[in-house]
């Protein structure tokens, strides 16, 4: 499975401007509602569930990043939004420290292996220094996009 | 009378009459039937090729669907194949003319047909021996489970001479309870079977390289497990003497038995948990009854090696709860699966490597095939409720790995919660140390970690660079290398900074030999085979840990393997004689 | 070599790139099974049945191989009509 595969080019967005966690979230799924992914009336829903998800337990695994992810019946596939905040804002994460990169995955409650993959995914490219670093000076979707294209392409690990 | 050398992997000398399995590699026996059954054995080998038949032409039908029309023809030719009346004409006249069994006759036929391949040579042809293999590993399969039945129905106590015997092939005649002992051509201290023999106590000599030529069904063998030699038809002095020395060996059992119920703790009070590694659950209670206080090594790919189909979720929840049965409240480690290297599954999908033991296996194998990990997280999760289950991951090289399985094993914990079902969420997390790269960097390894346990095997064969399996150099791989001793000193030293806990599996922890020194070593958790549980407590029953330290100390001193074991072998007799 | 009156025979050439691994052993059967006629496959001194898939395998026929098809029987002229086809055809292959 590629990042490619799941995360939407539309739903990128470089530069976010809210500086709490539940708004990063809210502007990740509206981001995906506005690429064409999601219906908008389901943007509250959805959001909601990923933050409560997120209030059981922090995705941010530490070193800037969170993985924010929710199972819902409101998602029609399995699709990421990518969100970078220069600012960064407080995930409650493991270390403490500011998330920079949000990689927000979303998926439908009847494939938890998919759902499995991409996310395994998702955490062992952010586990690599060099992949975080870049992503975190991203500033542009053709950035990010050449990023996860060189990653996609990469030996697995 | 001839003597054969080969490697003992079990010390225990038996007597008694051989009984010689097929030596090709499909391992049937050859069996000939009784006049009035023979009309029965035709009609088995045509439902054999019959039901064969059936089962292809549903899989060609799912694999249409799924991967295209070239597999699908694959099995479209093996269907017609196994409906082609030649092969079963053919086969019918083997048993009528010779009496073979059904699962004989099959056999027979089908090596004379593969002998055909292989005597034209040409390379395209050769693609062909895979199919022919196939072909005939199902109508083996479909015969009934008979090959199978055939060794779980020996009727007299034997000795099973044979090319190589497989896990399951040995459980299966261990618990027949008239397996004796058993002598193999293939095979070294190591191989899967040679462990598990250890640790059943079967006295065995593997590694013999041509045994099954020079013993003939019915002739008399001495196996002499502990020099790693057999005896082909011993004279009358050979006989009174290896049947002594049974009986000496009957009586230090005896004398071991008695330990059972003691602790195993040193003269000054130092407590040594002793825990059994086992393949399957069904070996938990030999491991109890022997004084195992609970299991250390759970080596789950066993439970994939043969299996065909894989064991899914639930087979393997089943299995992880009949060992947590069996194990009661006491620990049980699970370590999830070791495939790859020397440990392939049938389920396919395996690419020919050209350094397996380099290459994908074990947690890396885990980690690219995630939804078998899944899927064995799951079962592991869901059997931990019911006691002390702890989960452990093999081969981990660097940290990152653990990281992702620890990841991984998190989702899962996510999704069983979504689904509703209980788990232990705060189930201990432990990695091996088996790899040079985990012992280097075990200080890290700790920091994340709940508890380690230090795998030998494969932590020699690593660090000096030898393959265990390979005869050739297998005199090289040693526990007592200085650089081994130096590397477990080590880890020991890191966990004990820091609040995870160590242990150490693998046959070193089973060879009375190492004892006193992992003792000295601080090594206060040993898990090893059943068999060698009664006579490591004795020893550590004879020794303190002065003791244990003072030779620890020398040891360390020493730059030779050989000086290394001179000494130990000293030492260790001054407190058990029996070494 | 045989006094069959009722025997036909006909030369062809494995001419696809693969020669007669397992689909084409799988089609030439397929259409051998069709027929009444017994189907006979000869290479140098090897006879086999062209309705055994086991035996047609122990042809030895790579690309370039001539093989002789003789059908004893009913229907055998067609039957070898339509077999050397399949082989000309390369069996759909290639």
């Amino acid at each position: 499975m590629k990042l490619a595969d799941f995360v939407v080019p539309g739903a990128i967005l470089p530069n976010i401007t809210s500086t709490d966690r539940n708004g990063v979230i809210r502007d990740l799924v509206t981001a995906l509602a506005d690429a064409g992914e999601l219906a908008t009336e389901d943007v509250e829903v959805i959001a909601k569930a990923a933050i409560q998800r997120e209030n059981q337990g922090s995705t941010g695994f530490g070193k800037g990043v969170a993985v924010p992810h929710v199972k819902h019946a409101k998602i029609p596939r399995i699709m990421a939004a990518i969100g970078r905040s220069a600012a960064g804002v407080d995930f409650a994460a493991l270390d403490r420290s500011p998330v920079y990169t949000v990689v927000m995955l979303l998926s439908p409650p009847d494939q938890p292996e998919a759902h499995l993959q991409a996310m395994e995914r998702i955490f062992s490219h952010l586990q690599r220094d060099q992949f975080r670093r870049f992503l975190r000076q991203a500033e542009t979707v053709e950035a990010v996009l050449d990023l996860i294209r060189e990653a996609d392409e990469a030996p697995a690990g | 009378m001839p003597l054969r050398r080969g490697i003992g992997v079990s010390s225990g000398v038996v007597i008694g009459d051989a009984l010689v399995l097929e030596t090709e590699e499909s391992r049937v026996p050859r069996r000939i039937v009784p006049r009035d059954q023979i009309d029965h054995e035709v009609s088995l080998a045509d439902r054999a090729f019959e039901s064969a038949r059936k089962e292809v032409a549903d899989e060609r039908e799912q694999f249409a669907a799924r991967a295209g029309n070239e597999l699908a023809d694959i099995f479209g030719f093996h269907e017609r194949w196994l409906g082609d009346v030649k092969p079963r004409k053919e086969i019918a006249s083997l048993i009528r003319s010779k009496h073979y069994s059904s699962a004989y006759a099959i056999s027979v036929f089908m090596r004379k047909y593969r002998r055909r391949f292989q005597e034209m040579g040409s390379p395209f042809l050769q693609e062909r021996a895979k199919d022919i293999q196939d072909i005939e590993r199902r109508l083996l399969h479909h015969v009934g489970g008979e090959t199978r039945m055939e060794l779980a129905s020996l009727r007299e106590p034997v000795i099973i001479v044979a090319h190589d015997l497989t896990p399951s092939e040995l459980v299966a005649l261990e618990k027949t309870k008239r397996l004796l002992g058993f002598a193999t051509d293939a095979g070294g201290t190591t191989s899967h079977t040679a462990i598990i023999a250890a640790g059943l106590g079967i006295p065995a000599v593997v590694g013999l390289e041509n045994i099954t030529s020079h013993v003939s069904s019915g002739d008399t063998l001495v196996i002499d497990g502990l020099h790693g030699v057999v005896v082909v038809n011993p004279d009358e002095s050979q006989r009174s003497t290896y049947a002594a020395e049974a009986k000496h060996l009957e009586e230090v059992r005896d004398t071991l038995a008695e330990l059972t119920e003691l602790a195993a703790e040193t003269r000054d009070g130092v407590r040594i948990n002793l825990l059994g590694n086992i393949e399957f659950p069904l070996e938990i209670d030999d491991c109890i009854n022997r004084g195992a206080e609970g299991i250390g090594l759970f080596r789950t790919e066993f439970l994939f090696l043969e299996a065909d189909p894989l064991p899914g979720e639930e087979d393997q929840y089943r299995a992880y709860c009949d060992a947590v049965t069996a194990v009661g409240d006491r620990p049980l480690v699970i370590r999830t699966m070791d495939l790859g290297g020397d440990k392939c599954h049938r389920g396919g999908g395996w690419e020919v490597e050209k350094n397996p033991f380099l290459g994908l296996r074990s947690i890396r194998y885990s980690l690219q095939n995630l939804s078998m990990f899944r899927s064995q997280l799951r079962a592991i999760l869901r059997a931990s409720v019911n006691g002390d289950v702890r989960v452990m991951f093999p081969l981990i090289s660097r940290i990152m790995e653990l990281r992702q399985a620890k990841f991984v094993l998190s989702l899962v914990m996510e999704e069983l919660e979504e689904e509703g079902f209980e788990f232990k969420s705060d189930i201990p997390v432990g990695v091996m140390v088996e790899t040079p790269a985990a012992a280097i960097c075990a200080r890290e390894l700790a920091r994340e970690t709940d508890f380690m346990s230090i795998g030998t095997n494969d932590l020699i064969q690593y660090t000096l660079a030898v393959d265990r399996t390979n005869e050739r150099v297998a005199q090289l791989y040693s526990p007592a290398d200085p650089s081994i001793l130096r590397l477990i000193r080590r880890v020991v030293k890191d966990a004990d900074r820091s609040t995870t806990s160590i242990s150490l599996c693998g046959e070193m922890a089973g060879d009375p030999l190492f004892a006193i020194l992992l003792v000295g070593m601080g090594l206060r958790t040993l898990s090893m085979a059943a068999g060698n549980i009664p006579r490591t407590k004795k020893i550590i029953r004879s020794i303190s840990l002065a003791d244990a330290i003072r030779v620890r100390k020398r040891v360390m001193s020493f730059e030779t393997e050989r000086e290394v074991l001179n000494y130990l072998r000293d030492e260790t007799r001054k407190v058990w004689d029996e070494i | 070599m045989h006094d069959n009156s009722n025997s036909v025979r006909v030369e062809v050439t494995i001419s696809n790139r693969q020669g007669l691994h397992a689909r084409p052993v799988m089609r030439f059967v397929d259409i051998a099974m069709k027929y009444e006629c017994e189907i006979r496959v000869h290479k140098n001194d090897l006879t086999v049945d062209g309705k055994s898939p086991m035996e047609m395998m122990l042809l030895e026929a790579v690309q370039g191989t001539v093989l002789a098809l003789e059908a004893i029987g009913d229907g055998g002229a067609e039957a070898l009509n339509e077999l050397a086809e399949l082989i000309d055809g390369k069996f759909g292959e290639d």
